[in-house]
């Protein structure tokens, strides 16, 4: 393991841990976007460097200002200050390690079973850029491709239609006192 | 120890941080929060397993993942909103009832 990538995955598992630590929710989002940051220099050390742009433009750019938004529309309170009962803390502890063993166990296992890459497909994969993956994005997955910008239509509409106000309606116009009540 | 294997392994981590962090927290842009977190340590796990195997088909579908999270968000925070509107909180604890 490089130094950059032991650097990055502190960082991010630092911020990750931030994430849940912190109790004012404007503190763990900014704290976010650092994790989203250090996962984007993960992603561009193993040579996914489209997915590291679009990481960094998509996730820590627009979602995370949609998310700011939020914060910032809703009135900013930080989570009251109960403190975590014993029980509580146990269980979180309990299912933190069913969750990590279930995962990673199964997966490690196999880990020495699964097929190697030859050194011609490291070459291949290893372009990791806009050309190779829009290739496969454009052939193999057109479909695919196609469909998630429906999923997208429907996001906007369908965030749309949640977030306006029920009561807003255009009254009609009387006198000269009309519009938006 | 395979390089790639470490990768695996924050990935891992990174999952059950926000696991953690969905059972712990109430708020809900925070649990939103963590979920986008659980998601990003699957997508590391799928751009190392695409490294391993020397295809691109991984980081395809983290391209997916990515489209699928940004809908997700859209939709996740105007729900968010409204609950907010007819309850004034977003504890979820003050959500818990299933009317308004």
């Amino acid at each position: 393991m490089s130094f950059m990538e032991f650097v990055l995955a502190a960082i991010g598992i630092a911020s990750a841990i931030g994430v849940v630590g912190f109790r004012n929710p404007l503190s763990s989002a900014f704290s976010l976007i650092v994790h989203l940051l250090a996962i984007a220099g993960l992603y561009a050390l193993l040579g996914a460097h489209f997915l590291a742009v679009s990481q960094v433009v998509v996730y820590a750019g627009a979602i995370m200002v949609l998310v700011l938004f939020v914060l910032m529309l809703l009135n900013l309170k930080s989570e009251s200050g109960r403190r975590i009962g014993i029980v509580r803390s146990a269980l979180t502890v309990g299912i933190g390690l069913v969750i990590f063993l279930s995962i990673s166990a199964p997966m490690l296992a196999q880990f020495a079973d699964l097929p190697q890459a030859t050194l011609e497909q490291n070459i291949k994969s290893s372009e990791g850029g806009v050309k190779a993956i829009g290739e496969l994005l454009y052939s193999q997955y057109m479909v695919q491709f196609e469909l998630s910008s429906l999923v997208l239509l429907v996001g906007v509409v369908g965030a749309v239609m949640l977030a306006k106000r029920k009561n807003v309606q255009l009254m009609p116009r009387e006198g000269g006192m009309g519009g938006v009540k | 120890m395979d390089p790639i294997t470490s990768y695996l392994g924050i990935a891992c981590l990174l999952f059950t941080i926000g696991g953690i962090g969905l059972c712990l927290r109430r708020n809900a842009i925070v649990l939103f929060m963590c979920v986008e977190m659980m998601l990003n340590a699957v997508n590391l796990a799928f751009v190392a397993f695409s490294k391993i195997h020397g295809n691109l088909d991984g980081q395809v579908a983290v391209f997916f993942v990515m489209v699928i999270a940004a809908a997700e968000s859209a939709i996740g925070l105007a729900i968010i909103l409204s609950v907010f509107r007819s309850v004034a909180s977003i504890e979820t604890t003050d959500a818990a009832e299933l009317k308004w």
